[in-house]
């Protein structure tokens, strides 16, 4: 069925509908992997957002149980070029388009992707709609929409829980966790206990970690409540942290840096990333709006480990006093290059080393 | 930047062409030697091949000699080589560097550096069996090898590993073929054609994989150990059949995420065991089902795998490929301003689906009563590919099928209809050229597509395809005249010349129905941002979307219509002349648009002409690009009758570059035949020489060749290089031959493309580009001063053009001898001794 996809600038990009016949809005940008879609639409760090993607035919790897960020998709609407259909048999229990009518999110395909794409690289993301007919009450109603900033309350848990491993103990704060970390934790056979991000310093210490990690998650981490950073100041002072991607930026907040928006929003896997003090290069998974203003980095208290060679950005960050540090791009690997899970392998290292002197 | 001390830099070429051997190898050597002469040192190279382009380049000193251990040594000795290239020249390269390097004795002096790979790599890499358990010793994942040399330490091994096997060549003389033994009765002619292929008559017998996917990935290294991946193609056929004669789709369509990351993190881990400094092209087998992945051969070098990734990514492969071999950090490439700033260390991405389709010989010598083993097997039967653009599977499909421009019966749809279930069912497990057309009949008789998928080993996904395909196609075929269905049609590439079968019209009917109604192509760019950032584009692609985003180039512009996919027969100098014509079109200032469809020549490479549309060649197609960029003139190879005729018709301004429609015949074992060679500017005509043509040779003949009274009196309305050929019941070469009356028993031809390169070698004049002069009247007094006095020239040239030894008996199992200068695929030189 002929449906339209409405931006707030007023374009209209008509396509087929697949997926849930709803109406839909969000804040739409565009991703130029070529593989993962499935992780992709689970990821919840990009809950409230509709995805158009520059690979021109999704679909064909079919819907596949190890390939879940979160149970549900994230997104709010999914615009593609060609959808490719397979069947839903005996090895194949799951398809693209049931899996999106199944959680009630539309899709759109035959869209000239690449107009788009070209359109929102001048725009940058804006409000969105996917609707049955193009008219006036529709574009009305799109501009009278105000979209939440209350991504990252809508995804994490709101209650604690355990994913028992008989190795090191790491608390996961979570902001919206995807299945990547608590695999790449498996990997490990980390005991991970994951607290929710109003957790306080004292139900974090009385667990005694070993290791705490900064979770992924969705949205701008301004919109959240002082207290987390209160949280990571005192926690980053006991034991080894990481920060990934939302973790990252929040754990450089706590440290009086400033984010600011990034001249083009990034949503990919092919932007060489440099770890500086081996200059090697490596790619990964990256989702990024924002990035953490390199002149706002208090050098006495952080430094920069790796930056994004295409535009410059900061992409980690270390503690000079403290064994914490953070990464803006996904080292879980889910989807993405594997080479970036080296950062895990950091991670564990600075555990060991931590347990080894410090208890 | 570069971390190399190097002065005179040597190429070695690839050689003639072959099964396998295309023009990837000249094109990337043609392309990056200017490159290095921009590092400041001197670039030799050596080539025996006559179509080369790379020997007619001005960036280097070029050595046209047999490539042999013994004149690689010579050359390196005569010019002070210190540093030898071998992967640009591709697999026979490689070996033909690694025997020089074993036969390097003290008196040679000092044995030059080895950019890209180390020595001691190189002598590994050419050893299957001990590559393979380096690999294993890695933890990587490998199939078990064994060798073998004598038939009893073989059927030993046939005790321990179970069927199906395959059957390699250790140390192969030529290129490496793999043979799938099936069956019991199959393995002793498997083991003795492998040992043939050995230069020491041992093979290498390992458990056959048939019925994985084969899937490939192509990476780089730096020499900081920085690694990237350029792009991965799956084939649609399962291994079993040959990669070369497999339909492949790039990007990979119906793999996961994790498995290509899988396969990814081991092809870096080849790159870093070889500490490459280069591309390196790994082939795997896939059970996504198991999550099981083997890597089944590693290429570290320049193959057609690196140039089919250059041109479907529009990312520079070649450009990078020798900067890193030069030792500059990826981070550190500075390509020209045809490219993107950032675009080295960018991993390309996609935005557009690429179909490769290979090109068989079956049509060819089937004409000629020659009659082949047509089935597809794990030995490489097809001599050419052609690619398709398009942004969805479908439409890339059908426009790589309408470039292949298949004119044998056996890809006729009515033709299908007739075969039995039983004879369908046999031909899906033994797939012949025509299988896309049988799948496409398998379905159209109703069987599930989960039976057709276990019966040929096919992903689902294809079938779901062109299943899709089948139900537009019997649509549109109903719909006569409607606008919709013409609408639908279009976005899936079928084209007008298709269309207009279905609707018994023709195609210009079509094309009005489609213009009336503003159903009109529009050109993507093709570049490895996939979108995110603008970039320099030159490279386009049609496809019926919303937003166009070519301009025309100029108000000056000459299109030059490719020649498409190599074929038997000459075609393989078509990339040859293609590229001249470019080069000479830009020299004289016109703004030149190619359009073409084959990765494995230099004719698209982004920096030779302004614009490149990677398209099929029939006339809706070229019409089409017409249309936007309004050229002054078009350049069409003239065996393109029909094309050439439409675009006349269609008042278009052709210009002819001379060609024969048919695949050139050749003498037999007991005649001669004779050329006299003569040049027309396109007003009168000009002796160039007499030359002699006996099987499997060519030669000069030493006299000054005259021009008859009735040639001179003859009007060649297209200027170029034509012969009088006729035939003689000589066996031996002559000093002398008087030219026969020309009236009867002689008949004139364009001369082939390929003895055009040989004799623009020979006499060092370059006919193509006069030729080019004089289609556009840009003929200058040197070019007239010359051709009066052109057949004193040269008088004896020592050097023949013959036949190279191609292996037709193990590609095609023909019923009689292919004549390799008739039914010709490569050539190769002789000097006198």
């Amino acid at each position: 069925m002929k449906r339209h996809l409405i931006l707030e600038d007023g374009t209209v990009f008509e396509g087929l509908g697949f997926g849930a016949p709803a109406t839909t809005f969000g804040e739409i940008i565009f991703h130029t992997a070529m593989t993962g879609y499935q992780e992709i639409i689970t990821d919840p760090i990009y809950d409230g957002q509709m995805i158009v993607f520059a690979m021109p035919v999704i679909g064909a790897a079919g819907i596949h149980a190890e390939a879940y960020e979160s149970v549900k998709p994230a997104i709010r609407g999914m615009i593609v070029h060609d959808l490719a259909e397979v069947s839903v048999n005996r090895q194949r229990r799951m398809n693209l388009d049931r899996f999106l009518k199944q959680h009630n999110v539309p899709g759109l395909y035959q869209v000239d992707t690449r107009k788009l794409i070209r359109h929102l690289r001048e725009t940058g993301p804006q409000k969105a709609t996917i609707v049955d007919f193009a008219d006036d009450h529709a574009v009305d109603q799109l501009v009278a929409t105000v979209l939440t900033n209350k991504q990252v309350q809508n995804t994490a848990t709101l209650k604690p829980y355990a994913n028992p491993g008989r190795g090191r103990h790491i608390v996961v704060i979570d902001f919206g966790l995807k299945h990547g970390i608590l695999r790449m934790l498996g990997d490990y056979d980390a005991n991970v206990s994951v607290l929710p991000y109003t957790t306080s310093v004292d139900e974090v210490l009385t667990l005694d970690p070993d290791g705490i990690i900064l979770s992924t998650g969705p949205g701008d981490p301004r919109s959240l409540p002082d207290s987390v950073l209160t949280l990571i100041r005192v926690l980053q002072t006991k034991a080894p942290l990481l920060g990934i991607g939302l973790g990252h930026e929040l754990f450089a907040l706590a440290n009086d840096a400033t984010l600011a928006p990034l001249s083009s929003e990034h949503h990919g896997m092919n932007h060489p990333i440099q770890e500086i003090i081996s200059r090697q290069i490596f790619f990964a998974m990256q989702g990024q709006g924002y990035a953490v203003d390199n002149d706002s980095i208090d050098r006495k208290k952080l430094f920069v480990t790796y930056r994004d060679l295409v535009d410059g950005a900061v992409q980690g960050l270390r503690h000079r006093e403290y064994p914490a540090f953070s990464v803006q791009f996904f080292p879980d690997a889910a989807p993405g290059p594997l080479e970036a899970t080296a950062v895990f392998a950091d991670f564990f290292e600075t555990v060991e080393d931590y347990v080894e002197h410090h208890s | 930047m570069s971390n190399i001390t190097a002065n005179n830099v040597l190429f070695i070429g690839a050689g003639a062409n072959d099964f396998g051997r295309e023009a990837e190898y000249d094109a990337a050597i043609y392309q990056v030697m200017p490159e290095l002469r921009g590092h400041g040192v001197n670039v030799y190279l050596i080539d025996e091949n006559p179509y080369s382009l790379s020997l007619e380049s001005l960036a280097a000193t070029a050595i046209w000699q047999p490539l042999t251990v013994e004149n690689i040594k010579a050359v390196i000795k005569q010019y002070q080589i210190d540093t030898v290239l071998p992967l640009f020249g591709g697999e026979r390269a490689l070996r033909l560097w690694s025997q020089t390097v074993q036969a390097w004795s003290h008196g040679d002096g000092p044995v030059p550096q080895t950019l890209g790979l180390t020595i001691d790599m190189l002598l590994r890499v050419n050893n299957v069996a001990v590559l393979t358990s380096m690999m294993a010793d890695a933890g990587l994942p490998v199939i078990t090898n064994h060798v073998a040399k004598a038939q009893e330490d073989a059927n030993e091994l046939l005790r321990e590993i179970k069927l199906p096997l395959m059957v390699r060549a250790l140390h192969p003389n030529q290129a490496n073929t793999r043979q799938i033994v099936e069956r019991l009765d199959e393995f002793e002619t498997a083991v003795n054609s492998a040992k043939s292929q050995s230069m020491t008559q041992e093979i290498v017998i390992s458990r056959a994989i048939n019925g994985m996917k084969e899937v490939s990935l192509e990476v780089l290294r730096d020499f900081r150990g920085n690694k990237m991946q350029i792009g991965a193609s799956e084939d649609m056929d399962p291994i079993g059949i040959h990669t070369a004669d497999s339909l492949s789709v790039s990007p990979t369509l119906t793999l996961s995420d994790q498995i290509l990351e899988k396969m990814r993190f081991y092809a870096f881990q080849v790159a870093d065991l070889l500490d490459l400094r280069g591309v390196l092209h790994v082939q795997f087998a896939v059970d996504d089902l198991t999550n099981t992945i083997y890597i089944i051969k590693i290429s570290p070098y320049i193959d057609q795998m690196a140039s089919r990734m250059a041109l479907v990514t529009g990312y520079p492969v070649m450009l990078v490929a020798i900067n890193l071999a030069m030792g500059v950090a990826l981070e550190e490439i500075v390509l020209s301003h045809d490219f993107g700033k950032k675009m080295a260390m960018m991993e390309p991405m996609m935005d557009h689906v690429t179909v490769k389709l290979p090109i068989f010989p079956f049509g060819e010598l089937e004409q000629a009563g020659v009659s082949v083993n047509r089935q597809l097997n794990s030995i490489q039967k097809s001599v050419g590919s052609t690619i398709g653009f398009g942004r969805t599977f479908i439409e890339a499909l059908e426009k790589a099928i309408r470039s292949a421009h298949f004119n044998n019966a056996s890809f006729s749809p009515t033709n299908m209809s007739h075969s039995s279930d039983d004879a369908l069912i046999q031909q899906l497990i033994h797939p012949e050229d025509n299988r896309v057309l049988l799948l496409v009949e398998a379905i159209k008789r109703g069987y599930e597509i989960d039976e057709l998928a276990e019966l040929t080993n096919i992903d689902e996904f294809f079938f779901y395809q062109l299943g899709h395909l089948l139900k537009l196609e019997l649509e549109v075929e109903q719909q006569a005249d409607s606008v919709e269905a013409l609408r639908r049609a279009k976005k899936y590439g079928l084209s007008d010349g298709l269309l207009a079968r279905f609707w018994q019209t023709n195609f210009k009917n079509i094309a009005t129905l489609a213009h009336e109604n503003h159903i009109e192509p529009t050109f993507k760019a093709l570049e490895p941002s996939a979108g995110e950032f603008p970039e320099n584009a030159r490279q386009y692609y049609a496809t019926y979307e919303e937003e166009n985003e070519s301009l025309p180039v100029s108000d000056d512009t000459v299109l030059v219509i490719g020649s498409g996919a190599f074929r038997m027969g000459d075609a393989a100098a078509g990339g040859y002349a293609t590229t001249i014509v470019l080069s000479e079109l830009r020299r004289l200032q016109y703004h030149t648009v190619i359009m073409n469809n084959n990765a494995s020549d230099a004719t698209l490479l982004q920096n030779l002409a302004d614009k490149q549309y990677l398209e099929p060649l029939e006339i809706s197609d070229v019409m089409k690009v017409v249309a936007l960029e309004k050229p002054i003139a078009i350049i069409v190879p003239g065996n393109r009758r029909k094309l050439i005729d439409a675009l006349t018709d269609l008042k278009q301004n052709v210009l002819i570059l001379p060609k024969e429609k048919h695949v050139p015949n050749g003498p037999d074992d007991t005649e001669t035949e004779f050329a006299l060679n003569v040049f027309s500017d396109g007003h009168n005509i000009y002796p160039i020489n007499i030359t002699q043509h006996m099987t499997g040779e060519l030669r000069i003949v030493p006299e000054i060749a005259q021009l008859p009274i009735q040639l001179a009196q003859t009007h060649l309305e297209n200027p170029g290089v034509y012969q009088v050929i006729w035939y003689q019941d000589t066996s031996e070469w002559v000093k002398h031959v008087d030219v026969p009356d020309i009236s009867h028993d002689t008949w004139l031809r364009p001369m082939p493309f390929g003895q055009v390169a040989f004799m623009s070698k020979v006499m060092q004049v370059q006919w193509l580009r006069m030729t080019v002069r004089a289609l556009l009247s840009r003929m200058t007094l040197q070019d007239n001063e010359l051709l009066v006095n052109v057949n004193k020239l040269i008088l004896q040239a020592d050097v023949a053009m013959i036949a190279s030894d191609i292996n037709y008996a193990l590609h095609l199992q023909p019923t009689q001898t292919i004549d390799g200068t008739r039914f010709e695929i490569g050539v190769g030189i002789k000097y006198d001794e």
